[in-house]
């Protein structure tokens, strides 16, 4: 079955380029150009992901989520603004949304993000082990072996492969890891996330091994276990 | 009315001091009148009871020696006396003939007659009755006294208000034109302000009075204005300068992509510049916004307490393997006690310093960040080995646009210290830049706030 996404947006086009992205990627579209529109669609039921911008025509984004949060209906919601992200952020989830997202942004990005939030019940599952390919993370000892070979990480390496090896076939934006592993939002201006990855691999990667964290283009990473 | 406030101020103090003085004078010359003349009245009243005594006692021959050795005595020099027979003839006192409009036992009289012992015409206020055998008897008092001290109290009264006059005269004049050179000055500053010299001040007197607080209040208004004013300025000029050369080169890559013969690969390379192009503007506006808000102290609703020792070893940690790939070594030192911030904002900070520091930092080098409790808050330094800045460019340095970086190499755009000073001044702090040499110091103080 395929998956059903609302999209809110008055700007036509973001409105069309979300909407092409998705339905590329297989997914149902349904779209609404304004806020009670976008509040009658969302309380309908049937979505499994609802994306708001957050300045909307008749009801605001933030009132949306309000009250599609006071409805019982606990779908996955994704803010979108052209506002600063800082402090933005913080309100939008105060109000009941999952995620943000600063305007502009790849479509890679969101669509990462959305894929995220869609899976995220799957991150609760409390396995002891995780494994990926020849990799293998022992929680419990802290221990990480690849192809039996043992692999000496800093804490916070374990915690960027811990964070991949919940999300395996996922791709992780580098805003993602940022929030995710670090807790914080702000805009580094230079490569600092390529760097850490890159550190992991090289711990990661022995000679002649295939390199198991991918960079996705324009998006960000992948760990993959098709090998 | 064309009157200036200055002179309605002036006339008004003159009214209101001659209505006061008037009206004092006024009210002490009725009531001492009339005390005097129920006084008077009273006196004389009570001779002319004694006096008809005398007259049944003695006779009207004996009455009469009683007034003569009344109008001898010097005692009574206002006294008036007469005493007629059944004929008006007069028989004794200080008055020549009975007055023809006086009847006897009508009352209280007021009219001006002729004394015998002064010869002279006087005003004169007096009671008369018929005694028996048809006698009269007139006894009063000559007013003149009184009517001089009344000349003389209208005197001092024209007098006190003539002084009043000049005095609040004088008064008001300083008085206002204390208040009104104090506004003038702030009036004459305000319009060259108006037309555009921005750095004229109010001049502070010196005196420490309420004028003095409100001209230095005022500057600091002042102060802050022309410090907006100018940022706004520096910010338009540099970004019209600083957004034509993206802009120019965007539309050169987009040129490119429309043109019909361009190879594919060419196509391809123009538009991942022209996203690159685009990618750096908005990023130069993400800045110019936070900047924006931080210079806008906003209120401070989103400020939590701050760790400042896990932000700075956060930090550390995050841009360490920056450092690593070329020996920089990046350590945090010293420890300061949470304050109330912004902390995304702070991070925002450290990075913004932390990323400058590894731009120039050589190879093999160490950067420190240390954290130093302060007075009222912290300070956090950042000192590098790096070649440091110009003294000339030290002083411009935390102003949007400046970078010693004259290629699009910096992906700050020259806003990354300018964003940091605007986050300091949000903490009520600010930024210092001092050379080490070799190195650069950057110094951040911030207030502690309400923990």
């Amino acid at each position: 079955m395929s998956r059903r996404i609302l999209v809110v947006e008055d700007d036509a086009e973001t409105l069309e380029f979300i909407s092409k992205g998705f339905e590329a990627q297989g997914y149902v579209v349904e779209t609404a150009t304004n806020g009670r529109d976008g509040l009658y669609l969302a309380t309908d039921g049937g979505m499994d992901a609802l994306i708001l911008d957050r300045m909307l025509p008749e009801l605001d984004g933030l009132a949306v989520v309000q009250s599609v949060r006071a409805a019982g209906i606990n779908t996955p919601i994704l803010l979108l603004t052209a506002m600063s992200a800082v402090d933005e952020r913080v309100r939008g989830l105060r109000a009941g949304a999952d995620d943000y997202l600063v305007k502009p942004f790849s479509f890679q990005e969101l669509h990462a993000r959305i894929e995220a939030l869609m899976r995220r019940p799957q991150d609760h599952t409390e396995s002891r082990v995780l494994t990926c390919a020849d990799l293998t993370m022992d929680l419990e000892r802290r221990s990480v072996t690849r192809a039996g070979r043992t692999l000496v990480l800093t804490p916070r390496e374990f915690q960027i492969l811990e964070f991949f090896l919940r999300r395996v076939n996922r791709v992780i934006t580098r805003t993602m890891l940022l929030e995710g592993i670090w807790d914080y939002n702000f805009d580094p201006h230079t490569n600092i996330i390529d760097v850490h990855i890159s550190k992991l691999r090289r711990e990661l990667d022995g000679p002649g091994e295939p390199q198991l964290i991918k960079t996705v283009r324009s998006a960000g990473y992948i760990l993959s276990d098709a090998g | 009315m064309f009157l200036n406030a200055r002179t309605r101020l002036i006339l008004a103090s003159i009214l209101l001091s001659s209505v006061v003085t008037v009206s004092v004078l006024g009210i002490v010359y009725v009531t001492t009148n009339v005390i005097i003349e129920q006084e008077t009245r009273s006196v004389v009243e009570a001779e002319i009871t004694g006096l008809s005594d005398d007259f049944e006692r003695l006779g009207l021959l004996g009455l009469a020696a009683a007034i003569d050795r009344r109008v001898q005595s010097s005692t009574k020099q206002d006294a008036i006396y007469l005493l007629t027979d059944y004929r008006g003839r007069t028989i004794s006192g200080n008055l020549a003939t009975w007055p023809t409009s006086v009847e006897p036992g009508g009352g209280w009289v007021e009219l001006d007659l002729v004394r015998t012992d002064s010869e002279e015409e006087v005003p004169i206020a007096a009671i008369s009755i018929r005694l028996e055998s048809n006698a009269r008897l007139l006894v009063g008092r000559d007013a003149s006294g009184r009517q001089k001290f009344d000349r003389i109290l209208v005197q001092s009264a024209g007098l006190a208000l003539i002084a009043a006059f000049v005095l609040s005269l004088i008064t008001s004049w300083l008085l206002t034109r204390l208040v009104f050179s104090r506004i003038t000055d702030i009036s004459d500053t305000a319009n060259t302000i108006v037309a555009g010299d921005f750095a004229r001040r109010i001049p502070v007197r010196g005196t420490g009075d309420e004028f003095d607080r409100l001209a230095v209040t005022l500057n600091d208004m002042l102060g802050r204005i022309e410090e907006l004013v100018n940022n706004l300025q520096l910010t338009t000029n540099s970004l019209s300068h600083d957004l034509r050369s993206p802009l120019t080169r965007l539309r050169t890559h987009l040129d490119t992509l429309l043109l019909e013969d361009a190879e594919q690969q060419d196509r391809d390379k123009a538009g991942k510049r022209a996203l690159e192009e685009v990618d750096h503007l908005l990023r130069v506006f993400a800045n110019l916004t936070e900047i924006a808000r931080a210079e806008a102290r906003l209120p401070k609703s989103d400020f939590e307490t701050v760790d400042m020792n896990a932000l700075v070893r956060d930090a550390v940690e995050l841009y360490a393997p920056v450092g690593e790939e070329r020996g920089v070594n990046l350590l945090g030192v010293g420890t300061a006690k949470p304050i109330n911030g912004h902390r995304a904002l702070l991070m925002q900070v450290l990075s913004n310093i932390l990323e400058n520091a590894l731009r120039y930092a050589p190879d093999n080098s160490t950067i420190n960040v240390r954290l130093v409790d302060q007075d009222g808050g912290l300070c956090i330094e950042v000192c590098d080995e790096g070649p440091g800045m110009p003294d000339a460019f030290i002083k411009t340095a935390i102003q949007p646009f400046q970078t010693l970086d004259p290629s699009r190499s910096n992906p700050g755009a020259g806003l990354g210290l300018a964003l940091v000073a605007a986050v300091a001044r949000m903490h009520d702090g600010n930024v210092h830049l001092e050379n080490t040499t070799p190195g650069l110091k950057v110094s951040v103080t911030l207030a502690r706030g309400d923990i």
